[in-house]
């Protein structure tokens, strides 16, 4: 049975404008130590999927459809008692921008303190040294922990979240944007780091980026979001080598290859569209070259094009990425 | 792919600028809506308008001025009923010299918005001037101005109204002036600051530099600007300080005006009759309810801005 | 930090000289001379009148006088009342700032009980019914024309329910055969208020060795019980009760309007702050954590949007004496305000200096203490 298993996930935040459609029909699933990479562009409803998983929605969001199974048990019609112990406990999260997840106020050690006696029957002796086991883990000094957020880095801020994520033992961490906001050599060091340590655990994972690079190095497979929908689902070889959805396609394109010839790059024109009146039938099809009538008309289907790829697209490509560099 | 040729037409600055600012005058009439407590506040001030610009009609028309003035008035046929209870002639009620409440009461509207409101401009003014030079050069400067603030916020200020209606005869203008000019050096010089510290750590402001941007010119067009929001809502609580403050001192006679809202409550409690609670109730509740209701619509005015001015406290 | 406090000191010392430089020239340029009155006398022999005047302070030019009052205020000297010849104005000052004091701890300790929970509480739920209703009341109570309102209780109160005297410290009929000055029995039951909450701060104190929360509160309480009930057996014995019942009784109505105005105020800025820490990412990470909704609410975000409201409580002792004006005023409670506004009205310029000189003191002081506090209460921000 899968850890994770997310079927038609519909969730729209309620505006004065009107609802906004932010996730929109996603199914996936991770199994017990495996890495996903949510990848997309800003907008594209990644961090709303993570966020529904949790459930730490605003007031004016909803659930409108879909089940959310972790470990069996659907998250979606539970109330907030039962939630709050599958957090952390279960699932934890890194946030994007850790500078802003730690209280000023408070001594690090001491958040991460309360996370663990919230779920686990310690004594503050007890958390203490788990504390200083997971700041070594992490990379960091145990001595830190009694100095107070504005006393860290941002790397040394970024650790120890992810530290804090780690304190319960969670089944599953989901990292939404985990190294935005470092510099590239702390990114590596960190990126790596969280990947070993998942490794060892056998946890699993969730990643969240745009950064289609970061995704790649760590996840087991991919799926790609565009406009509050899963457009894509393999896994990464897959997803590099045989891109079927022409949003994928795209992506991949954009990128400067290393080997090869030089050529230039290509981009999409157009923009996203509007998530509070998309247009119908596929949302893609204003800026896809390979854009039908039925494309105009009606929602893709979800498809399973080969054992472990997922597609959501009338005009699947085969022959991948050689094929848009023509 | 054929690519669009964009025309474009130069639009004059002030076109586009106007065309912005529209806008976003919807956008934040359209929060301030939302707000519900800034509209209300607003009707509540829009009320007093009325009442204020009726007051010149009434007099010309229905009111005979021998007998409705608010300050010479006197009502001969009531003679030896003053203060005389509301009545279909006096709406709220006569005076304990014969004048009529509800006139009073109106004309007193208008000094009393032209106090409060100038009164809240100059502070506002000064403060946000002061404020910003103090957050910009910082320093010596930022030192001097923000001991001369904590100097305003204790400043005798029964004792220097005492004085200067000594010597000069003191009016509605010259209290709101001092009022100003007192309350624009003190405390909000502080808030103000603080203020435009935010804003003088912004990228722009060192780009302005870099530019070779004036301490003059940046000050004028970075940060003043910047700050205009929250100047604007303090404008409003001021009023209110204004407003509140110069009640309190005409109701315990320490200000020689000839008519405001607390003068009417010090003419009530001079003539013994405040002691009387219920029976002349027309003499106090009319001119407290009016400061009251004033004060309390400004300051709703204020919160309702403080949502425009500060997007954290909006809802989604 | 310490060099910061020094540094301030220095400064406040200079503004308190120039207030003190304006406050004297000020009054002189008062009209109208109580003193006038004194020296005038044509019964008082001249020599006499000479040593009248110095003591007065009145001797010699306007400089002379100036250099005398800014030597005897720094020596602590702050001279004779004209009014209430011969008490000097420290005595008096000293007999009514308690007065306002009570009034004014017991009035924003009552009301910050109220208005932090309640602005906490509505903060957290943003936009219901309830959060417009509050804060409308909020600024009703904050804005409403203190006169009226004093009025308004007194009529309701004194007037309609007779609950209440009109005004005034104490019934002096019932004290004719007292025996015991009011102003003991006043500092009796000052000292026995504060007495208590030492008592109450201690009791949390050694409650703390205990670790079960539940055992923490039952000794908290129960130290709690026998600290009053020592208290009611001490006054009960004293048989002090009936006096010091009475000046209570006077206390309640305008205690009770400064509770109110403060409420508003206090309720209004408790909301506003915690609406401000309520967007902040910690919050969401608190949530996140799996800690229940009041954790997160006191003990995340409340604590952060504490801090505003604790400095401007520190900020307001400066302004004892101006905020206490009005309702002293109505209520005819002899505190420091009324004594202010009396003496200025009276030109008892060395009581009404006096009462100034004090304030000065207390607001720069109070203006450098909450400094330091919110230095103390927010690791984030050093001197």
């Amino acid at each position: 049975m899968s850890l994770l298993d997310v079927s038609h996930l519909t969730m729209y935040y309620r505006t004065k404008m009107g609802d906004v459609h932010a996730v929109d029909d996603v199914s996936f699933s991770v199994e017990p130590g495996e890495a996903i990479g949510l990848v997309g562009e800003s907008g594209c409803g990644k961090t709303s999927v993570a966020m529904s998983l949790m459930k730490l929605l605003p007031d004016n969001a909803r659930i409108v459809g879909g089940s959310i199974l972790f470990d069996g048990v659907d998250l979606v019609p539970l109330p907030e008692e039962e939630v709050r112990k599958i957090r952390w406990k279960g699932i934890s999260m890194v946030f994007q921008a850790a500078m802003n997840s730690l209280n000023p106020v408070y001594r690090v050690g001491d958040q991460i303190i309360e996370a663990i006696q919230q779920h686990l029957p310690l004594s503050t002796e007890q958390a203490r040294e788990k504390v200083a086991k997971l700041y070594t883990l992490v990379g960091m000094d145990p001595e830190l922990m009694d100095r107070y957020p504005h006393e860290y880095s941002g790397g040394m801020k970024q650790r120890a979240v992810i530290a804090m994520a780690l304190a319960c033992d969670p089944k599953m961490i989901i990292a939404d944007e985990p190294t935005t906001a470092l510099d590239v050599i702390v990114q590596d060091r960190i990126l790596h780091r969280i990947d070993e340590i998942r490794k060892e655990l056998n946890m699993a994972m969730m990643y969240i980026s745009h950064d289609i690079a970061v995704i790649a190095e760590v996840s087991d497979k991919i799926g790609v979001m565009y406009a509050g929908w899963l457009v894509e689902l393999a896994d990464t070889v897959t997803i590099f080598k045989r891109p079927a959805h022409p949003y994928t396609i795209a992506l991949m394109s954009a990128f400067p290859s290393i080997k090869g010839e030089k050529r230039p790059l290509v981009h999409l024109p157009g923009e996203p569209p509007d998530l509070l009146d998309p247009p119908p039938g596929c949302r893609f099809h204003p800026r896809c070259r390979y854009a039908t009538g039925i494309c105009q008309e009606q929602v893709p289907e979800y498809k399973e094009i080969e054992p472990g790829h997922f597609v959501a697209c009338w005009n699947p490509q085969r022959k991948g990425v050689a094929d848009a560099r023509a | 792919m054929t690519t669009k040729t964009n025309t474009y037409r130069f639009e004059p600055l002030w076109r586009v600028r106007l065309r912005l600012f529209w806008r976003s005058l919807k956008k934040n009439w359209g929060l301030f809506w939302e707000s519900r407590i800034g509209p209300i506040g607003l009707g509540i001030i829009l009320a007093f308008v009325l009442l204020m610009a009726a007051h010149p009609i009434l007099m010309s028309t229905v009111w005979d001025p021998k007998v409705y003035d608010p300050i010479m008035g006197f009502d001969q046929k009531l003679v030896g009923q003053h203060p005389a209870p509301p009545s279909w002639a006096h709406p709220l009620g006569t005076d304990p010299i014969g004048r009529d409440i509800l006139s009073q009461l109106m004309w007193s509207a208008r000094s009393e918005f032209a106090l409060g409101v100038t009164a809240a401009v100059i502070t506002v003014t000064i403060g946000t001037l002061i404020g910003s030079i103090c957050a910009y050069f910082g320093g010596l400067v930022d030192i001097v101005f923000m001991r001369l603030a904590d100097l305003m916020m204790l400043f005798p200020f029964f004792a220097l109204l005492i004085v200067m209606q000594s010597i000069i005869p003191m009016d509605l203008i010259k209290l709101a002036l001092i009022m100003g000019g007192l309350g624009g050096f003190g405390g909000i010089t502080i808030v103000l600051k603080s203020q435009a510290l935010t804003v003088k750590v912004k990228p722009y402001i060192e780009a302005a530099k870099v530019a070779g941007g004036s301490s003059f010119h940046i000050i004028r067009n970075h940060i003043i600007p910047n700050i205009l929001p929250i100047s604007f809502l303090y404008l409003m609580f001021n009023v209110t300080g204004a407003i509140f403050s110069e009640a309190a001192l005409s109701f315990f006679g320490l200000l020689d005006i000839r008519m405001s809202w607390g003068i009417m409550l010090n003419t009530a409690q001079d003539a013994g009759y405040l002691g009387a609670f219920g029976y002349y109730w027309w003499l106090w509740a009319p001119p407290g309810a009016a400061i009251t209701l004033l004060c309390f619509a400004f300051y709703l005015v204020g919160r309702g801005l403080d949502e425009i001015v500060n997007p954290r406290l909006r809802k989604r | 930090m310490l060099r910061f406090i020094a540094w301030r000191l220095v400064q406040n010392v200079i503004v308190f000289f120039l207030f003190l430089t304006v406050v004297f020239f000020l009054f002189q340029a008062m009209p109208g001379d109580y003193t006038k009155q004194f020296i005038m006398n044509p019964k008082i022999p001249p020599e006499a009148r000479e040593q009248l005047k110095e003591r007065l302070g009145l001797a010699g030019t306007i400089w002379d006088q100036y250099a005398h009052y800014i030597r005897n205020v720094f020596t602590g000297n702050l001279g004779v009342s004209f009014e209430h010849y011969p008490r000097e104005v420290w005595s008096i000052i000293a007999e009514r700032l308690p007065r306002t004091a009570v009034l004014f701890f017991v009035a924003t300790m009552v009301a910050f009980s109220w208005g932090f929970p309640l602005g906490r509480y509505i903060a957290w739920k943003r936009g219901s019914v309830g959060d417009y209703g509050a804060t409308v009341m909020g600024v009703l109570f904050y804005t409403i024309f203190t006169p009226l309102l004093a009025i308004i209780l007194l009529f309701v109160f004194a007037n309609q329910l007779g609950w209440f005297r009109s005004g005034g410290f104490l019934n002096p009929r019932f004290w004719i055969r007292a025996g015991v000055s009011p102003q003991t029995v006043f500092m009796f039951l000052i000292a026995t208020v504060v007495g208590l909450l030492l008592w109450w701060g201690a009791s949390h104190l050694a409650a703390r060795r205990l670790g079960h929360p539940r055992s923490r509160k039952l000794m908290v309480r129960s130290l709690t019980a026998v600290g009053l009930g020592a208290a009611v057996w001490a006054w009960y014995g004293s048989g002090l009760g009936p006096y010091g019942g009475d000046i209570v009784w006077h206390m309640v109505l305008p205690l009770l309007e400064l509770t109110l105005i403060s409420f508003g105020g206090t309720m209004l800025l408790m909301r506003d702050s915690m609406l401000e820490v309520v967007r902040e990412d910690y919050i969401t990470t608190a949530r996140a954590k799996g800690l229940p909704d009041k954790v997160v609410r006191d003990k995340h975000a409340a604590r952060t949007a504490l801090l505003p409201v604790i400095t401007s409580f520190v900020l307001s002792i400066g302004f004892v004496l101006s905020g206490g004006i009005i309702t002293e005023t109505m209520f005819s409670w002899k505190g420091i305000g009324l004594t202010y506004l009396n003496a200025t009205l009276q030109q008892d310029f060395p009581l009404a200096m006096g009462c100034l000189t004090f304030t000065g003191i207390l607001a720069l002081t109070a203006h450098l203490v909450a400094d330091i506090l919110y230095a103390l209460l927010d690791p984030r921000i050093s001197y």
